[in-house]
């Protein structure tokens, strides 16, 4: 219990620190563009290929539901409804967490093990400032755009499946998104894959940064990342859909209020 | 001009590490300080640039408490403070030049040098690269491309550069065979007395400490065993310091026949 609290403490005030230094740099902003393109191009292939069968299977599965319904022409709005607002902030925050964040965790701890971190804050610079902020930073920002690339490509995929394995219009399922889809959904998705990522950095870039007891201490770190990013991530989708469908309420009942 | 430390203790969970440690060094001495592994030799450098703070006690930097510094604090008293790790701790991502021009580049650089141009960046690289004796053909290679000893030498070149008043090196020589560390002592004694910076090595080499230091401070169950000069500690009668002692006087020895 008192690990899980030290841990639940180190990562607040960790988070605080990160946005401290945020708040107070000014200037250099290339490495954040560095690493965010190092972000985006190492997980480009990956969120390609994963998104184009997300959007094939969930356009699988919900044909086998609406087709007893004769509910087809709903296809396209559902698939990318379930896509946007669920199924794709979750995939490509997993996807970061294994693969961004696991390198961001193992990067960092090797740079703490072996001084690199010392050394830094030796020559007068803020490690935080260095290393951190340009990661976390890549990595927000990453996997929101990984999320437009993934949607798009996703929506690639379910529309493919429609077409050749379920015998529908691809120009009735394309009409038939805004019904289910508007910018609500798209806002929701785009939320959710922003707070994913703000676990992701952060979980990966804490557990890095504290990293102690070399290569065993390193391996341990990116363990612990994966873990209680993914563990995270799970939780926050609960909570940020409840507040999502509390927010929706709130704003539907003030329209028919001023309605 | 000194660092000294006054009657530290540190512990790092139910173990002590620094009991009650007072110790000074004066400008332009050469301190070694000895003990077995675990000691708390790398803790005490540590608490000098202000990544450690003792739970009691003082340590003082040219008469500024460390302990008691903000973050602006500590960052001018570790622009006083050149450290050299264990490791060579370089930046894998950056050349050899960008690594050596990295402390050049920082804030408190600025102020103290102007904003340097890239070319007088590069002369300054140039010039301590040749302080450690090596060339510029290394300047962009990144350091994986380098030997160990290479790495460890553009380490102590980047400690170097912004031109620091005190060097404290962390078992520089760990890891490096013989020939280099014999290089790497002479630099440490060549470098503090031609730039008349103040060194503290911590080491386990009593025949490196022998050889240039002016004194030698033996760490032992959390305290100061013995700080001595360098032919008071030939002479020391204590056990552990005769460990220490006996395996260099052999070699020694052996030498001379």
């Amino acid at each position: 219990m008192t690990g899980f609290l030290k841990e639940v403490g180190g990562l607040t005030l960790f988070y605080g620190r990160v946005i401290r230094t945020l708040l107070t740099t000014s200037g250099n902003i290339t490495p954040v563009f560095g690493q965010i393109t190092q972000v985006y191009f190492r997980s480009l292939g990956t969120v390609i290929a994963s998104g184009i069968f997300v959007g094939a299977i969930l356009a699988l599965q919900f044909n086998l539901v609406l087709s007893q319904y004769d509910a087809q022409t709903l296809l396209g709005g559902l698939t990318t409804s379930a896509c946007v607002r669920e199924v794709g902030p979750l995939i490509i925050s997993f996807l970061l967490a294994g693969k961004i964040g696991a390198y961001t965790a193992a990067e960092l701890g090797t740079m703490r093990v072996t001084e690199q971190v010392d050394a830094i804050e030796c020559l007068g610079t803020d490690s935080v400032q260095y290393l951190i902020l340009p990661r976390f930073l890549a990595i927000v920002s990453g996997s929101v755009l990984l999320l437009v690339v993934g949607l798009l490509v996703s929506t690639v995929g379910a529309l493919a499946v429609a077409h050749w394995l379920c015998g529908i219009n691809p120009l009735q399922y394309l009409v038939s998104i805004p019904r289910f889809a508007g910018p609500g959904v798209f806002f929701a998705g785009l939320f959710k894959s922003f707070v994913y990522g703000v676990i992701v950095a952060g979980v990966a870039c804490y557990k890095g940064y504290t990293a102690s007891g070399g290569a065993r201490g390193v391996g341990r770190a990116v363990t612990q990342a994966a873990i209680y990013t993914n563990l995270l991530i799970v939780i926050a989708n609960f909570v940020t859909s409840s507040f999502l469908d509390s927010l929706r309420e709130i704003l539907k009942s003030l329209s028919g209020v001023s309605g | 001009m000194s660092i000294r430390f006054e009657e530290v203790c540190k512990s790092f969970g139910p173990k002590t590490i620094l009991n009650q440690v007072s110790f000074e060094v004066p400008k332009g001495e050469i301190l070694f300080i000895l003990g077995k592994s675990g000691v708390g030799k790398s803790v005490t450098l540590k608490h000098i640039v202000g990544m450690l703070k003792p739970q009691s006690g003082r340590v003082w930097v040219d008469g500024s408490d460390v302990g008691a510094q903000d973050a602006i604090g500590i960052t001018a008293i570790r622009r006083k403070c050149g450290m050299v790790f264990q490791q060579p701790a370089l930046l894998d991502s950056l050349t050899v030049l960008e690594n050596v021009a990295f402390g050049l580049k920082t804030p408190q650089a600025k102020q103290v040098f102007g904003t340097l141009s890239e070319s007088e960046i590069r002369k300054t690289v140039v010039e301590k690269l040749a302080l450690v004796n090596l060339e510029d053909d290394i300047l962009h290679r990144r350091p994986p491309e380098i030997s160990y000893g290479m790495q460890k030498r553009v380490s102590l070149a980047r400690t170097l550069a912004p031109g620091p008043q005190y060097l404290l090196f962390d078992e520089p020589t760990t890891g490096l065979d013989p020939i280099t560390t014999n290089t790497v002592n002479d630099l440490i004694f060549d470098l503090s007395r031609k730039l008349q910076v103040t060194s503290i090595v911590v080491s386990h080499d009593m025949g490196c400490a022998l050889k240039i230091a002016d004194r030698i401070l033996v760490l032992d169950q959390a305290r100061v065993l013995s700080l001595a000069s360098v032919e008071e500690t030939r002479r020391s009668q204590v056990p552990l310091i005769r460990d220490f002692l006996r395996e260099t006087l052999e070699s020694e020895n052996r030498g001379h026949a």
